[in-house]
């Protein structure tokens, strides 16, 4: 099970978006992008647009308003 | 239902967790702080204790919506997503209601009275309008957050967002002191427009309902379409 991890700490709206969205261009499908995050808005702004895009997508919270995002490339 | 794989991921990661501060104690504190500074309000300006609380209720439910105005305006751009647009737009048909209400009941129905007896934010509308909205429109995408987005994120502790505070005050001292050169300038030539002068009150509220109902449909529409990235 390959999967592929940036860093989006301390990076506001939209950075860590346009980062996930590069790096999942790169990606082939079935891969899993594993965000960090501490920008409680990017997991609103992420997740929809994941699943809007089509791509499996959950988040946990690691720590005190650290999060990580996971989105598995479905297409 | 997410995937296994990403199942097992979170499974992996919750094993490993960081054990969390308890925040119970600051959380107490604040409420008591929050509290003293209500009563002395309170005691001291009626008004001002009642804009505490609002300010409260709203920060809070800013928060935990995670409603962010400026990505109301920005993800319909970059994203192709409307639903926090659609938010925004349903919000406004609830204000104008709201608003017309108090319009209504402190005016007693009798709209030829001057426009700044009227309640609300009746102001010129000019070239400034559209200077001043294409710079907090640029600036706020920039900081990624208007006034009140990175205000809630400092309260959270999104620390960034302190730096743009810092520019936030500045250019609000600096717009203060300019205000006057900008008033002759442009604002105080420009008309003021209020619609209820000229097609009456009932017609303008139902216009600006059906207008904003038929904004809702089309960011819908909208959203629709664009369900594939289409910049980059």
């Amino acid at each position: 099970m390959s999967q592929q991890r940036i860093d989006c700490m301390y990076e506001a709206c939209p950075i860590p978006l346009l980062k996930a969205l590069k790096k999942l261009k790169t990606m082939k499908v079935g891969e899993v992008l594993i965000m960090e995050t501490d920008h409680s808005c990017s997991i609103t702004n992420v997740v929809e647009w994941a699943k809007k895009q089509g791509h499996e997508v959950d988040y946990v919270e690691i720590s005190d308003g650290e999060w990580e995002i996971y989105i598995e490339k479905k297409q | 239902m997410a995937s296994s794989k990403i199942q097992e991921l979170k499974k992996q990661r919750q094993l490993s967790n960081k054990r969390k501060k308890n925040q119970v104690i600051y959380g107490v504190v604040c409420i008591f702080i929050v509290v003293l500074i209500y009563l002395f309000l309170l005691k001291n300006n009626f008004i001002y204790s009642f804009i505490w609380k609002i300010g409260l209720l709203i920060g809070f439910t800013l928060q935990k919506s995670r409603f962010c105005f400026t990505a109301s305006f920005r993800d319909p751009i970059m994203v192709g997503s409307t639903s926090i647009l659609k938010a925004i737009i349903i919000a406004f048909i609830i204000s104008t209601i709201g608003f017309a209400f108090i319009q209504y009941i402190s005016t007693g129905g009798n709209f030829n009275i001057r426009i700044e007896d009227i309640p609300g934010q009746i102001d010129p509308v000019g070239v400034h309008t559209i200077l001043g909205a294409i710079l907090f429109g640029v600036g706020m995408v920039i900081a990624g957050g208007c006034a009140s987005g990175t205000l809630m994120r400092i309260g959270e502790g999104f620390i960034l967002q302190m730096v743009v505070l810092c520019g936030f005050i500045i250019g609000t001292l600096l717009g203060g002191n300019h205000f006057e050169f900008w008033d002759k300038l442009l604002i105080r030539n420009s008309p003021t427009i209020y619609i209820p002068h000229y097609i009456g009150f009932p017609l303008s509220v139902f216009l600006q309902i059906v207008v904003l109902i038929a904004l809702y449909y089309v960011a819908d529409w909208y959203d629709k379409k664009n369900n594939i990235m289409m910049t980059m």
